[in-house]
């Protein structure tokens, strides 16, 4: 391939990456290995590094690829292994032990406590970070 | 909200076998009620606006959120009848979910 299609296509591999890792959020195989949009970036950049070494005539277009993949593997990057990551410390509660009680507002202010569910139904406890 | 949505889905199955999806956050929760009530997902959300209960599991991640505020560590935690917990999983990375078939498979073993 001349180098530029191939700038052309290195960018949209970044792009589709991107794309499609928030498109195919919801499907657990996706969003458990976000780790796969950086591993696609890279591939991006080495395809904007291949249509450098390929350029004859004009070589912007694939100089601008390889910035512009560079770029997005380099946040892609940051943003899975350093932002996203969460501290590995051990949680307060164990398998095969109780879990702690509480008493929290729901929606209509009504207070629930853990305890309301025993002897009833099981619960499943979803801890999140919430949106903003 | 995504993040919740996936669970969601296949933990209505679970619902219909009798368990109770609780949703905590420091988020005010009548705008993840109503949220949910929309996208039709049977939770019951509870507002941990001080992280008083993340701290009590252990569950709290120092300065981890957008404005450097302290956040709850993502984690979906199992609990039997008897108030024990059987099963959990605690995010290591906050874009990870945990993978709904690993919750429905703890919650049919109880």
């Amino acid at each position: 391939m001349a180098s530029g299609p191939l700038a052309l296509l290195s960018v949209l591999v970044a792009i589709g990456a991107l794309a499609g890792y928030a498109l195919l959020l919801r499907v657990p195989a996706v969003r458990n290995h976000p780790e796969a949009y950086v591993v696609a970036l890279a591939l991006a950049t080495a395809l904007a590094a291949l249509a450098v070494a390929r350029a004859r005539r004009r070589r912007w277009p694939a100089w601008l690829a390889l910035a512009v993949t560079i770029l997005l593997l380099a946040g892609g990057a940051w943003y899975n292994f350093v932002l996203a990551r969460v501290p590995d410390t051990p949680p307060a509660f164990r398998v095969g032990e109780p879990a702690p009680d509480f008493a929290l507002p729901d929606a209509a202010g009504r207070p629930v406590a853990l305890a309301d569910y025993r002897g009833r139904k099981p619960v499943v406890l979803v801890f999140y970070r919430g949106y903003w | 909200m995504a993040e919740l949505q996936g669970l969601g889905a296949e933990l209505s199955e679970a619902e219909r076998a009798g368990v109770e999806i609780v949703a905590i956050s420091p988020d005010p929760n009548e705008r993840s009620q109503k949220l949910a009530e929309g996208l039709g997902l049977a939770y019951r959300f509870l507002a941990d606006t001080d992280l008083a209960v993340a701290r009590r599991y252990g569950l709290v991640h120092e300065r981890g959120g957008p404005e450097g505020q302290d956040v709850p560590r993502p984690a979906t935690i199992v609990i039997d009848r008897d108030g024990i917990v059987r099963w959990f999983t605690v995010a290591r990375n906050y874009q990870v979910r945990p993978d709904p078939d690993d919750v429905l498979r703890a919650v049919r073993a109880l």
